[in-house]
Protein backbone atom coordinates (compact mmCIF):
# COMPACT_ATOMS: atom_id res chain seq x y z
CA UNK A 1 0.00 0.00 0.00
CA UNK A 2 2.94 2.55 1.24
CA UNK A 3 4.46 1.37 -2.15
CA UNK A 4 1.87 2.05 -4.32
CA UNK A 5 0.90 5.94 -2.40
CA UNK A 6 4.88 6.46 -2.77
CA UNK A 7 4.55 5.58 -6.48
CA UNK A 8 1.13 7.61 -7.49
CA UNK A 9 3.10 10.80 -5.20
CA UNK A 10 5.92 10.33 -7.28
CA UNK A 11 4.10 10.20 -10.97
CA UNK A 12 1.59 13.00 -9.75
CA UNK A 13 4.79 15.14 -9.61
CA UNK A 14 6.24 14.46 -12.60
CA UNK A 15 2.55 14.77 -14.30
CA UNK A 16 2.61 17.91 -12.11
CA UNK A 17 5.41 19.81 -13.83
CA UNK A 18 3.87 19.25 -17.45
CA UNK A 19 0.61 21.09 -15.87
CA UNK A 20 3.00 23.69 -13.86
CA UNK A 21 5.10 24.77 -17.23
CA UNK A 22 1.06 25.20 -19.16
CA UNK A 23 -0.19 27.36 -16.18
CA UNK A 24 3.33 29.41 -16.05
CA UNK A 25 2.68 30.06 -19.42
CA UNK A 26 -0.84 31.29 -18.97
CA UNK A 27 0.61 33.24 -15.94
CA UNK A 28 3.16 35.36 -18.04
CA UNK A 29 1.06 35.82 -20.93
CA UNK A 30 -1.84 37.11 -18.44
CA UNK A 31 0.67 39.31 -16.46
CA UNK A 32 1.90 40.93 -19.71
CA UNK A 33 -0.82 40.89 -21.77
CA UNK A 34 -3.66 40.80 -20.02
CA UNK A 35 -5.44 37.83 -21.78
CA UNK A 36 -5.96 34.25 -20.53
CA UNK A 37 -4.83 32.10 -23.50
CA UNK A 38 -6.53 29.30 -23.25
CA UNK A 39 -4.97 28.25 -27.20
CA UNK A 40 -1.86 27.29 -24.92
CA UNK A 41 -3.60 23.50 -24.41
CA UNK A 42 -3.65 23.60 -28.20
CA UNK A 43 0.12 24.60 -28.71
CA UNK A 44 1.32 22.42 -25.99
CA UNK A 45 -0.56 19.90 -28.47
CA UNK A 46 0.75 20.78 -31.79
CA UNK A 47 4.37 20.97 -30.05
CA UNK A 48 3.57 16.78 -29.24
CA UNK A 49 2.36 16.23 -32.81
CA UNK A 50 5.37 18.12 -34.46
CA UNK A 51 7.84 15.89 -32.01
CA UNK A 52 6.35 13.08 -32.97
CA UNK A 53 6.69 13.64 -36.59
CA UNK A 54 10.33 14.77 -36.45
CA UNK A 55 11.30 11.83 -34.67
CA UNK A 56 9.17 8.92 -35.97
CA UNK A 57 8.58 10.39 -39.63
CA UNK A 58 11.29 12.36 -40.42
CA UNK A 59 13.92 10.37 -38.26
CA UNK A 60 15.52 13.13 -36.44
CA UNK A 61 16.99 12.44 -33.25
CA UNK A 62 14.66 13.15 -29.88
CA UNK A 63 17.00 15.23 -28.60
CA UNK A 64 17.29 17.65 -31.47
CA UNK A 65 13.65 17.33 -32.15
CA UNK A 66 12.57 19.01 -28.61
CA UNK A 67 14.23 22.26 -29.94
CA UNK A 68 13.09 22.05 -33.27
CA UNK A 69 9.58 21.36 -32.18
CA UNK A 70 9.42 24.02 -30.07
CA UNK A 71 11.07 27.14 -32.09
CA UNK A 72 8.44 26.13 -35.03
CA UNK A 73 5.93 26.62 -31.90
CA UNK A 74 7.32 29.75 -30.76
CA UNK A 75 7.18 31.12 -33.94
CA UNK A 76 3.90 30.20 -34.70
CA UNK A 77 2.97 31.84 -30.86
CA UNK A 78 4.90 35.09 -32.12
CA UNK A 79 2.94 35.11 -35.42
CA UNK A 80 -0.71 34.40 -34.18
CA UNK A 81 0.00 37.33 -30.85
CA UNK A 82 1.33 40.07 -33.37
CA UNK A 83 -1.79 38.50 -35.96
CA UNK A 84 -4.55 38.31 -33.46
CA UNK A 85 -4.14 38.63 -29.96
CA UNK A 86 -2.02 42.26 -30.35
CA UNK A 87 -6.34 43.55 -30.84
CA UNK A 88 -7.02 41.96 -28.18
CA UNK A 89 -4.46 43.76 -25.30
CA UNK A 90 -6.14 43.98 -22.04
CA UNK A 91 -9.77 43.31 -22.94
CA UNK A 92 -9.85 39.76 -20.98
CA UNK A 93 -13.46 38.49 -22.70
CA UNK A 94 -12.37 39.07 -26.27
CA UNK A 95 -9.04 37.51 -26.02
CA UNK A 96 -10.88 34.44 -24.26
CA UNK A 97 -12.71 34.25 -27.43
CA UNK A 98 -10.03 34.72 -29.90
CA UNK A 99 -8.03 32.13 -28.05
CA UNK A 100 -11.06 29.68 -28.19
CA UNK A 101 -11.53 30.01 -31.68
CA UNK A 102 -8.02 29.75 -31.80
CA UNK A 103 -8.38 25.88 -30.64
CA UNK A 104 -10.97 25.27 -33.03
CA UNK A 105 -8.43 26.02 -35.83
CA UNK A 106 -5.74 24.21 -34.15
CA UNK A 107 -7.85 21.55 -33.27
CA UNK A 108 -8.99 21.17 -37.72
CA UNK A 109 -5.39 21.20 -39.11
CA UNK A 110 -4.46 18.55 -36.76
CA UNK A 111 -7.71 16.29 -37.71
CA UNK A 112 -7.10 16.99 -41.04
CA UNK A 113 -3.63 16.08 -41.57
CA UNK A 114 -3.26 13.33 -38.96
CA UNK A 115 -6.80 12.43 -37.85
CA UNK A 116 -8.19 11.19 -34.58
CA UNK A 117 -6.08 7.97 -34.26
CA UNK A 118 -4.08 7.80 -31.38
CA UNK A 119 -0.11 7.85 -32.05
CA UNK A 120 2.34 6.18 -30.00
CA UNK A 121 6.09 7.70 -30.56
CA UNK A 122 8.74 5.06 -30.45
CA UNK A 123 10.41 4.71 -27.14
CA UNK A 124 13.43 7.31 -26.30
CA UNK A 125 14.98 5.96 -23.19
CA UNK A 126 13.64 2.81 -22.37
CA UNK A 127 14.33 0.98 -18.65
CA UNK A 128 13.14 2.51 -14.98
CA UNK A 129 15.07 3.58 -11.48
CA UNK A 130 13.92 1.58 -8.61
CA UNK A 131 13.95 2.98 -6.00
CA UNK A 132 13.02 0.68 -2.79
CA UNK A 133 10.13 -0.75 -4.41
CA UNK A 134 8.86 2.16 -5.86
CA UNK A 135 9.60 2.20 -9.94
CA UNK A 136 9.75 5.19 -11.89
CA UNK A 137 10.47 5.01 -15.81
CA UNK A 138 13.73 6.66 -16.72
CA UNK A 139 11.94 9.14 -19.08
CA UNK A 140 9.29 10.08 -16.70
CA UNK A 141 12.52 11.48 -14.51
CA UNK A 142 14.04 13.21 -17.18
CA UNK A 143 11.09 15.01 -18.23
CA UNK A 144 10.61 16.14 -15.15
CA UNK A 145 14.54 17.12 -14.37
CA UNK A 146 14.27 18.96 -17.95
CA UNK A 147 11.05 21.11 -16.95
CA UNK A 148 12.01 21.54 -13.19
CA UNK A 149 14.99 23.03 -14.75
CA UNK A 150 13.15 25.38 -17.23
CA UNK A 151 10.71 26.74 -14.61
CA UNK A 152 14.09 27.43 -12.20
CA UNK A 153 15.87 29.31 -15.14
CA UNK A 154 12.66 31.09 -16.05
CA UNK A 155 12.28 32.23 -12.39
CA UNK A 156 15.88 33.35 -12.16
CA UNK A 157 15.52 35.10 -15.50
CA UNK A 158 12.62 37.11 -14.52
CA UNK A 159 14.06 38.08 -11.17
CA UNK A 160 18.05 38.35 -12.18
CA UNK A 161 18.13 39.59 -15.72
CA UNK A 162 16.80 43.32 -16.97
CA UNK A 163 14.28 41.59 -19.51
CA UNK A 164 13.04 40.14 -16.17
CA UNK A 165 12.70 42.86 -14.28
CA UNK A 166 11.11 45.26 -17.32
CA UNK A 167 8.59 42.59 -17.18
CA UNK A 168 7.86 42.63 -13.35
CA UNK A 169 7.80 46.00 -13.57
CA UNK A 170 5.36 46.56 -16.79
CA UNK A 171 3.64 44.02 -15.16
CA UNK A 172 3.01 46.26 -11.83
CA UNK A 173 2.58 49.78 -14.21
CA UNK A 174 3.02 49.58 -17.73
CA UNK A 175 3.13 53.16 -18.39
CA UNK A 176 5.75 53.81 -16.09
CA UNK A 177 7.76 50.56 -17.23
CA UNK A 178 7.23 52.70 -20.87
CA UNK A 179 8.69 56.11 -19.44
CA UNK A 180 11.86 54.16 -18.27
CA UNK A 181 12.87 52.79 -21.34
CA UNK A 182 10.89 49.51 -21.26
CA UNK A 183 9.98 48.80 -25.15
CA UNK A 184 6.45 47.29 -24.31
CA UNK A 185 5.72 45.95 -27.79
CA UNK A 186 8.97 43.92 -27.80
CA UNK A 187 8.11 42.61 -24.50
CA UNK A 188 4.47 41.89 -24.91
CA UNK A 189 5.16 39.97 -28.12
CA UNK A 190 8.16 38.05 -26.48
CA UNK A 191 6.66 37.14 -22.83
CA UNK A 192 3.29 35.84 -25.72
CA UNK A 193 6.32 34.03 -27.85
CA UNK A 194 7.75 32.75 -25.02
CA UNK A 195 4.55 31.34 -23.13
CA UNK A 196 3.71 29.44 -25.92
CA UNK A 197 7.38 27.91 -26.68
CA UNK A 198 6.87 26.57 -22.84
CA UNK A 199 3.59 25.04 -23.89
CA UNK A 200 5.41 23.49 -26.80
CA UNK A 201 8.46 21.88 -24.79
CA UNK A 202 5.49 20.95 -22.55
CA UNK A 203 4.10 18.70 -25.54
CA UNK A 204 7.42 17.88 -26.81
CA UNK A 205 8.35 16.10 -23.99
CA UNK A 206 4.61 14.54 -23.35
CA UNK A 207 5.47 12.73 -26.79
CA UNK A 208 7.76 10.48 -25.18
CA UNK A 209 5.58 9.57 -22.46
CA UNK A 210 2.29 9.22 -23.71
CA UNK A 211 -0.40 9.02 -26.55
CA UNK A 212 -0.87 11.80 -28.41
CA UNK A 213 -4.44 12.98 -29.52
CA UNK A 214 -5.85 16.11 -30.72
CA UNK A 215 -7.94 16.12 -27.27
CA UNK A 216 -4.67 16.33 -25.37
CA UNK A 217 -4.82 19.77 -25.22
CA UNK A 218 -8.30 20.63 -23.99
CA UNK A 219 -7.77 18.64 -20.65
CA UNK A 220 -4.01 20.13 -19.89
CA UNK A 221 -4.88 23.78 -20.67
CA UNK A 222 -7.72 23.44 -18.39
CA UNK A 223 -5.25 22.16 -15.21
CA UNK A 224 -3.04 24.69 -16.34
CA UNK A 225 -5.40 27.23 -15.82
CA UNK A 226 -6.50 25.82 -12.39
CA UNK A 227 -2.92 25.35 -11.27
CA UNK A 228 -2.29 29.08 -11.97
CA UNK A 229 -5.28 30.20 -10.27
CA UNK A 230 -4.80 28.19 -7.82
CA UNK A 231 -1.87 29.96 -6.66
CA UNK A 232 -2.34 33.22 -6.92
CA UNK A 233 -2.77 34.19 -11.02
CA UNK A 234 1.34 36.28 -11.46
CA UNK A 235 3.65 34.19 -9.51
CA UNK A 236 6.26 31.98 -11.21
CA UNK A 237 6.82 29.86 -8.32
CA UNK A 238 2.87 29.65 -7.05
CA UNK A 239 2.09 28.55 -11.28
CA UNK A 240 4.93 25.40 -10.43
CA UNK A 241 3.29 24.46 -6.77
CA UNK A 242 0.16 24.60 -8.15
CA UNK A 243 0.29 22.25 -11.34
CA UNK A 244 2.37 19.56 -8.61
CA UNK A 245 -0.55 20.25 -6.00
CA UNK A 246 -3.28 18.77 -8.78
CA UNK A 247 -0.88 16.29 -9.91
CA UNK A 248 -0.46 15.03 -6.84
CA UNK A 249 -4.24 14.95 -5.99
CA UNK A 250 -4.79 13.06 -9.05
CA UNK A 251 -2.08 10.67 -8.73
CA UNK A 252 -3.25 9.88 -4.59
CA UNK A 253 -6.75 10.31 -5.84
CA UNK A 254 -7.26 7.18 -8.45
CA UNK A 255 -5.89 4.85 -5.41
CA UNK A 256 -9.39 5.83 -3.90
CA UNK A 257 -11.94 6.84 -6.30
CA UNK A 258 -12.37 5.66 -9.98
CA UNK A 259 -10.03 7.32 -12.34
CA UNK A 260 -12.66 8.69 -14.52
CA UNK A 261 -13.00 11.16 -11.49
CA UNK A 262 -9.30 12.29 -11.75
CA UNK A 263 -9.84 15.14 -13.90
CA UNK A 264 -12.98 17.07 -11.05
CA UNK A 265 -9.77 17.40 -8.41
CA UNK A 266 -8.58 20.40 -9.65
CA UNK A 267 -11.84 21.87 -10.19
CA UNK A 268 -13.05 21.00 -6.80
CA UNK A 269 -9.95 22.75 -5.31
CA UNK A 270 -10.44 25.67 -7.37
CA UNK A 271 -13.46 26.18 -6.48
CA UNK A 272 -12.64 26.01 -3.21
CA UNK A 273 -9.42 28.28 -3.85
CA UNK A 274 -11.83 30.98 -5.33
CA UNK A 275 -14.24 31.08 -3.21
CA UNK A 276 -12.30 31.33 0.21
CA UNK A 277 -9.21 32.74 -0.91
CA UNK A 278 -9.22 34.08 -4.36
CA UNK A 279 -5.53 36.13 -4.23
CA UNK A 280 -4.83 32.11 -4.22
CA UNK A 281 -2.82 29.96 -2.08
CA UNK A 282 0.11 31.85 -1.57
CA UNK A 283 -1.66 35.22 -2.98
CA UNK A 284 -1.36 38.32 -0.39
CA UNK A 285 -5.19 38.93 0.20
CA UNK A 286 -6.17 42.38 -1.54
CA UNK B 1 -43.87 46.83 -33.19
CA UNK B 2 -42.74 46.19 -36.43
CA UNK B 3 -40.46 43.25 -35.83
CA UNK B 4 -43.32 41.41 -34.93
CA UNK B 5 -43.84 41.18 -38.90
CA UNK B 6 -40.82 39.21 -39.44
CA UNK B 7 -42.72 36.26 -37.59
CA UNK B 8 -45.50 36.10 -40.41
CA UNK B 9 -43.29 35.30 -43.21
CA UNK B 10 -41.67 32.15 -41.16
CA UNK B 11 -45.22 30.91 -40.13
CA UNK B 12 -46.01 30.36 -43.88
CA UNK B 13 -42.54 28.80 -45.23
CA UNK B 14 -44.28 25.20 -44.83
CA UNK B 15 -47.34 26.44 -46.83
CA UNK B 16 -44.45 27.32 -49.42
CA UNK B 17 -41.87 25.45 -49.06
CA UNK B 18 -41.90 21.54 -49.07
CA UNK B 19 -38.14 20.31 -49.08
CA UNK B 20 -37.70 18.57 -46.30
CA UNK B 21 -33.92 19.97 -45.62
CA UNK B 22 -34.84 23.53 -45.75
CA UNK B 23 -37.37 22.81 -42.96
CA UNK B 24 -35.07 20.98 -41.23
CA UNK B 25 -32.45 23.34 -41.09
CA UNK B 26 -34.93 25.89 -39.62
CA UNK B 27 -36.18 23.64 -37.06
CA UNK B 28 -32.17 23.61 -36.07
CA UNK B 29 -32.07 27.27 -36.45
CA UNK B 30 -34.98 27.81 -34.09
CA UNK B 31 -34.04 25.45 -31.30
CA UNK B 32 -30.59 26.59 -30.78
CA UNK B 33 -31.86 29.78 -31.70
CA UNK B 34 -33.38 29.40 -28.39
CA UNK B 35 -29.82 28.17 -26.73
CA UNK B 36 -28.50 31.48 -28.36
CA UNK B 37 -30.94 33.84 -27.38
CA UNK B 38 -31.15 32.79 -23.60
CA UNK B 39 -26.96 32.84 -23.63
CA UNK B 40 -26.76 36.06 -24.72
CA UNK B 41 -29.23 37.63 -21.97
CA UNK B 42 -26.34 36.53 -20.02
CA UNK B 43 -23.11 37.46 -22.43
CA UNK B 44 -24.43 40.05 -24.16
CA UNK B 45 -26.62 42.08 -21.99
CA UNK B 46 -25.36 41.38 -18.71
CA UNK B 47 -21.93 40.49 -19.30
CA UNK B 48 -21.26 37.35 -17.93
CA UNK B 49 -19.69 35.25 -19.93
CA UNK B 50 -20.88 31.67 -18.68
CA UNK B 51 -19.46 28.50 -19.63
CA UNK B 52 -22.30 26.63 -17.93
CA UNK B 53 -24.59 27.38 -20.78
CA UNK B 54 -24.56 23.29 -22.81
CA UNK B 55 -24.34 21.98 -19.38
CA UNK B 56 -27.95 23.34 -18.90
CA UNK B 57 -29.08 22.52 -22.12
CA UNK B 58 -27.16 19.24 -21.66
CA UNK B 59 -28.78 18.68 -18.36
CA UNK B 60 -32.23 19.56 -18.76
CA UNK B 61 -31.95 17.05 -21.92
CA UNK B 62 -30.92 13.77 -19.63
CA UNK B 63 -33.61 14.90 -16.90
CA UNK B 64 -36.59 15.50 -19.68
CA UNK B 65 -35.86 11.67 -20.66
CA UNK B 66 -34.95 9.94 -17.57
CA UNK B 67 -37.92 11.64 -15.79
CA UNK B 68 -40.01 10.56 -18.45
CA UNK B 69 -38.46 7.12 -18.62
CA UNK B 70 -38.52 5.93 -14.91
CA UNK B 71 -41.82 7.97 -14.06
CA UNK B 72 -43.67 7.31 -17.23
CA UNK B 73 -44.69 11.28 -16.98
CA UNK B 74 -45.45 13.52 -20.71
CA UNK B 75 -42.88 15.43 -22.17
CA UNK B 76 -44.18 18.55 -21.17
CA UNK B 77 -43.70 17.52 -17.76
CA UNK B 78 -40.47 16.03 -18.31
CA UNK B 79 -39.49 19.43 -20.04
CA UNK B 80 -40.71 21.14 -16.75
CA UNK B 81 -39.06 18.86 -14.62
CA UNK B 82 -35.79 19.49 -16.78
CA UNK B 83 -36.47 23.80 -16.32
CA UNK B 84 -36.94 22.84 -12.65
CA UNK B 85 -33.91 20.94 -12.55
CA UNK B 86 -31.43 23.39 -14.06
CA UNK B 87 -33.12 26.61 -12.21
CA UNK B 88 -32.14 24.32 -9.10
CA UNK B 89 -28.74 24.29 -10.25
CA UNK B 90 -28.23 27.63 -11.15
CA UNK B 91 -29.27 28.82 -8.16
CA UNK B 92 -26.69 26.82 -6.49
CA UNK B 93 -23.91 28.01 -8.84
CA UNK B 94 -25.03 31.18 -9.18
CA UNK B 95 -25.37 31.87 -5.16
CA UNK B 96 -21.80 30.70 -5.37
CA UNK B 97 -20.52 32.47 -8.07
CA UNK B 98 -22.18 35.58 -7.35
CA UNK B 99 -22.28 35.70 -3.28
CA UNK B 100 -18.29 35.39 -3.82
CA UNK B 101 -18.39 38.47 -6.38
CA UNK B 102 -16.32 36.02 -9.29
CA UNK B 103 -15.91 38.14 -12.89
CA UNK B 104 -14.96 37.88 -15.74
CA UNK B 105 -12.30 35.66 -15.96
CA UNK B 106 -12.78 33.82 -13.04
CA UNK B 107 -16.52 33.52 -13.64
CA UNK B 108 -15.82 31.84 -16.81
CA UNK B 109 -13.51 28.93 -14.78
CA UNK B 110 -16.10 28.69 -12.29
CA UNK B 111 -18.71 28.04 -14.47
CA UNK B 112 -16.67 26.17 -16.94
CA UNK B 113 -15.79 23.81 -14.13
CA UNK B 114 -19.32 23.11 -12.71
CA UNK B 115 -20.19 22.56 -16.75
CA UNK B 116 -17.23 20.00 -16.20
CA UNK B 117 -18.05 18.13 -13.40
CA UNK B 118 -21.94 17.75 -14.70
CA UNK B 119 -20.20 16.09 -17.89
CA UNK B 120 -18.20 14.00 -15.69
CA UNK B 121 -21.01 12.92 -13.94
CA UNK B 122 -23.31 12.01 -17.04
CA UNK B 123 -20.59 10.49 -18.44
CA UNK B 124 -19.49 8.04 -15.45
CA UNK B 125 -22.86 7.24 -13.96
CA UNK B 126 -23.05 4.53 -16.81
CA UNK B 127 -26.20 2.58 -15.13
CA UNK B 128 -28.54 5.57 -15.15
CA UNK B 129 -27.27 7.87 -18.32
CA UNK B 130 -25.64 4.62 -20.51
CA UNK B 131 -22.02 6.51 -20.23
CA UNK B 132 -20.70 8.14 -23.59
CA UNK B 133 -22.50 5.65 -25.91
CA UNK B 134 -25.79 7.86 -25.02
CA UNK B 135 -29.63 7.10 -25.36
CA UNK B 136 -31.67 6.45 -28.53
CA UNK B 137 -35.52 6.64 -27.82
CA UNK B 138 -38.73 6.71 -29.33
CA UNK B 139 -40.49 8.69 -26.64
CA UNK B 140 -42.62 11.81 -28.70
CA UNK B 141 -43.74 14.48 -27.08
CA UNK B 142 -47.52 15.25 -27.64
CA UNK B 143 -49.80 17.67 -28.18
CA UNK B 144 -53.55 18.83 -27.74
CA UNK B 145 -55.01 19.82 -31.01
CA UNK B 146 -58.41 21.04 -31.61
CA UNK B 147 -60.35 18.59 -33.63
CA UNK B 148 -57.81 16.09 -33.83
CA UNK B 149 -57.44 15.36 -29.74
CA UNK B 150 -54.11 14.38 -28.39
CA UNK B 151 -51.32 13.68 -31.29
CA UNK B 152 -47.88 12.74 -31.07
CA UNK B 153 -45.38 15.17 -32.82
CA UNK B 154 -44.23 13.81 -35.78
CA UNK B 155 -43.43 14.75 -38.70
CA UNK B 156 -41.24 17.54 -40.23
CA UNK B 157 -44.43 20.47 -40.17
CA UNK B 158 -45.19 19.86 -36.52
CA UNK B 159 -42.01 20.33 -35.47
CA UNK B 160 -42.03 23.40 -37.36
CA UNK B 161 -44.46 25.10 -35.86
CA UNK B 162 -43.51 23.60 -32.32
CA UNK B 163 -40.16 24.98 -32.88
CA UNK B 164 -40.82 28.26 -33.79
CA UNK B 165 -43.60 29.00 -31.30
CA UNK B 166 -40.83 28.12 -28.93
CA UNK B 167 -38.49 30.68 -30.11
CA UNK B 168 -41.26 33.05 -30.75
CA UNK B 169 -41.76 32.29 -26.63
CA UNK B 170 -38.46 32.60 -25.76
CA UNK B 171 -37.59 35.86 -27.72
CA UNK B 172 -41.08 37.38 -26.46
CA UNK B 173 -39.99 36.84 -23.00
CA UNK B 174 -36.86 37.89 -23.00
CA UNK B 175 -37.04 41.00 -24.65
CA UNK B 176 -40.21 41.48 -22.37
CA UNK B 177 -37.04 41.33 -19.40
CA UNK B 178 -35.36 43.19 -21.56
CA UNK B 179 -37.30 46.10 -22.26
CA UNK B 180 -38.71 46.34 -18.67
CA UNK B 181 -36.71 48.14 -15.62
CA UNK B 182 -34.85 45.00 -15.05
CA UNK B 183 -33.33 44.84 -18.42
CA UNK B 184 -31.93 48.34 -17.39
CA UNK B 185 -30.81 46.97 -14.53
CA UNK B 186 -28.57 44.17 -16.43
CA UNK B 187 -27.27 46.95 -18.25
CA UNK B 188 -25.67 48.91 -15.66
CA UNK B 189 -24.33 45.80 -14.11
CA UNK B 190 -22.61 45.16 -17.51
CA UNK B 191 -21.40 48.77 -17.74
CA UNK B 192 -20.31 49.07 -14.34
CA UNK B 193 -21.42 46.23 -11.47
CA UNK B 194 -19.43 48.25 -8.76
CA UNK B 195 -21.30 51.88 -9.89
CA UNK B 196 -24.46 49.65 -10.37
CA UNK B 197 -23.67 48.97 -6.46
CA UNK B 198 -23.77 52.04 -5.37
CA UNK B 199 -26.95 53.56 -7.31
CA UNK B 200 -28.64 51.04 -4.53
CA UNK B 201 -28.99 48.11 -7.24
CA UNK B 202 -28.94 44.54 -5.39
CA UNK B 203 -26.09 43.24 -8.17
CA UNK B 204 -25.62 40.20 -6.62
CA UNK B 205 -30.01 39.16 -6.87
CA UNK B 206 -30.25 40.65 -10.57
CA UNK B 207 -27.12 38.80 -11.84
CA UNK B 208 -28.93 35.45 -10.18
CA UNK B 209 -31.76 36.39 -11.62
CA UNK B 210 -30.25 36.63 -14.93
CA UNK B 211 -28.31 33.27 -14.77
CA UNK B 212 -31.12 31.34 -13.93
CA UNK B 213 -33.33 32.96 -16.63
CA UNK B 214 -30.72 32.54 -19.32
CA UNK B 215 -30.09 28.85 -18.10
CA UNK B 216 -34.22 27.77 -18.16
CA UNK B 217 -34.25 29.03 -21.81
CA UNK B 218 -30.94 26.72 -22.43
CA UNK B 219 -33.46 23.88 -20.26
CA UNK B 220 -36.02 24.37 -22.93
CA UNK B 221 -33.86 24.31 -25.82
CA UNK B 222 -32.55 20.95 -24.05
CA UNK B 223 -35.86 19.33 -24.01
CA UNK B 224 -36.94 20.13 -27.23
CA UNK B 225 -33.28 19.11 -29.32
CA UNK B 226 -33.11 16.12 -27.54
CA UNK B 227 -36.69 15.38 -28.95
CA UNK B 228 -36.14 16.16 -32.31
CA UNK B 229 -33.15 14.19 -32.56
CA UNK B 230 -34.47 11.42 -29.97
CA UNK B 231 -31.21 10.94 -28.84
CA UNK B 232 -28.86 11.94 -26.01
CA UNK B 233 -24.91 11.39 -25.21
CA UNK B 234 -22.78 13.67 -23.30
CA UNK B 235 -22.33 15.51 -26.54
CA UNK B 236 -24.25 17.91 -25.64
CA UNK B 237 -21.88 18.85 -23.04
CA UNK B 238 -18.91 19.19 -25.01
CA UNK B 239 -16.78 22.29 -25.51
CA UNK B 240 -17.78 22.46 -29.30
CA UNK B 241 -21.33 22.73 -28.29
CA UNK B 242 -19.84 25.77 -26.23
CA UNK B 243 -18.24 27.28 -28.66
CA UNK B 244 -21.37 27.46 -30.94
CA UNK B 245 -23.50 28.71 -28.78
CA UNK B 246 -21.03 31.74 -28.33
CA UNK B 247 -20.66 31.67 -31.89
CA UNK B 248 -23.96 32.16 -32.21
CA UNK B 249 -24.41 35.08 -29.82
CA UNK B 250 -21.22 36.73 -31.33
CA UNK B 251 -22.28 36.43 -35.03
CA UNK B 252 -25.73 37.35 -34.63
CA UNK B 253 -25.01 40.42 -32.75
CA UNK B 254 -24.75 40.78 -28.98
CA UNK B 255 -26.90 44.29 -28.95
CA UNK B 256 -30.65 42.77 -29.98
CA UNK B 257 -32.65 39.91 -28.56
CA UNK B 258 -33.59 37.89 -31.24
CA UNK B 259 -30.07 38.41 -33.16
CA UNK B 260 -28.63 35.00 -32.01
CA UNK B 261 -31.16 33.06 -34.16
CA UNK B 262 -29.30 34.85 -37.58
CA UNK B 263 -25.92 33.63 -36.14
CA UNK B 264 -27.61 29.73 -35.56
CA UNK B 265 -29.20 29.97 -39.12
CA UNK B 266 -26.08 30.64 -40.61
CA UNK B 267 -24.11 28.08 -38.44
CA UNK B 268 -27.14 25.53 -39.16
CA UNK B 269 -27.09 26.32 -42.44
CA UNK B 270 -23.64 26.41 -43.36
CA UNK B 271 -22.50 22.78 -43.43
CA UNK B 272 -25.85 22.24 -45.93
CA UNK B 273 -25.00 24.54 -48.60
CA UNK B 274 -21.36 23.31 -48.65
CA UNK B 275 -20.55 20.17 -48.16
CA UNK B 276 -18.32 19.42 -45.04
CA UNK B 277 -16.74 17.27 -42.83
CA UNK B 278 -17.00 17.31 -39.16
CA UNK B 279 -13.12 18.67 -39.30
CA UNK B 280 -14.32 21.82 -41.55
CA UNK B 281 -16.94 22.59 -39.59
CA UNK B 282 -14.72 23.25 -36.47
CA UNK B 283 -12.47 24.94 -38.52
CA UNK B 284 -15.08 27.44 -39.83
CA UNK B 285 -16.72 27.87 -35.81
CA UNK B 286 -13.00 29.01 -34.68
CA UNK B 287 -12.81 31.25 -37.48
CA UNK B 288 -16.30 32.74 -36.90
CA UNK B 289 -15.37 33.49 -33.40
CA UNK B 290 -11.97 34.74 -34.01
CA UNK B 291 -13.00 36.46 -37.02
CA UNK B 292 -16.46 38.25 -35.97
CA UNK B 293 -14.05 39.34 -32.41
CA UNK B 294 -11.67 41.30 -34.40
CA UNK B 295 -13.41 42.62 -37.82
CA UNK B 296 -17.32 42.51 -36.56
CA UNK B 297 -17.83 43.17 -33.00
CA UNK B 298 -21.24 43.66 -33.32
CA UNK B 299 -22.65 40.65 -35.24
CA UNK B 300 -24.47 40.67 -38.72
CA UNK B 301 -27.56 42.15 -37.36
CA UNK B 302 -25.94 44.95 -35.49
CA UNK B 303 -23.63 45.94 -38.81
CA UNK B 304 -26.72 45.59 -41.01
CA UNK B 305 -28.56 47.91 -38.59
CA UNK B 306 -25.97 50.24 -38.59
CA UNK B 307 -25.36 50.66 -41.76
CA UNK B 308 -29.12 50.68 -42.56
CA UNK B 309 -29.23 53.78 -40.20
CA UNK B 310 -26.02 54.92 -41.63
CA UNK B 311 -27.38 55.38 -45.08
Amino acid sequence: MLQLVVGQLLNGVIVGTLYAIIALGVTLTFGITGIVNFALGAFMMLGAYFTWYLTDGLHVPYPLAVPLAVAAIALLGLVVDQVLFRFTRNNLINGLIVSIGLISVIVAFVLMVWSTTPQNMEYVLPGVFRIGGVIVPKMKAVVFVVLLVVILATYAALTRTWAGRAAYAFAQNPEAAALMGVRTKVLQAGVAAYSTALAGLGGALYASLYSITPEIGGSYILKGVEAAILAGIGSVMGSFAGGIIIGVAEGVGSIFLPSAYNDAYGLVFLVLILLFKPAGLFGRSS
Amino acid sequence: MKWLLLWIPLALVPAAVSNNVVLTVLIFTFILGILGVSFNLIFGFTGQLSLFHAAAFGLSAYATYLSMAHWGVSFWIGMATGVVFVTLISIVIGTICFRFKLKELYFAIVTLAFSELARLVILNWTSFTNGSLGINFTLTPTLWLPGRGVVPVAGTTMWYYLSLIAVALAVAFYSRILHSWMGRTFAAIRLNDALADTLGINVFRYKLICFIAGNAGAAVAGSLYAFYISYIDPHYFSVDQSLAIIAMALLGGREYVAAPIVGAFVLTALPHVINVNAEVRILIYGLILILSILLMPRGIVGSLVRRRRAA
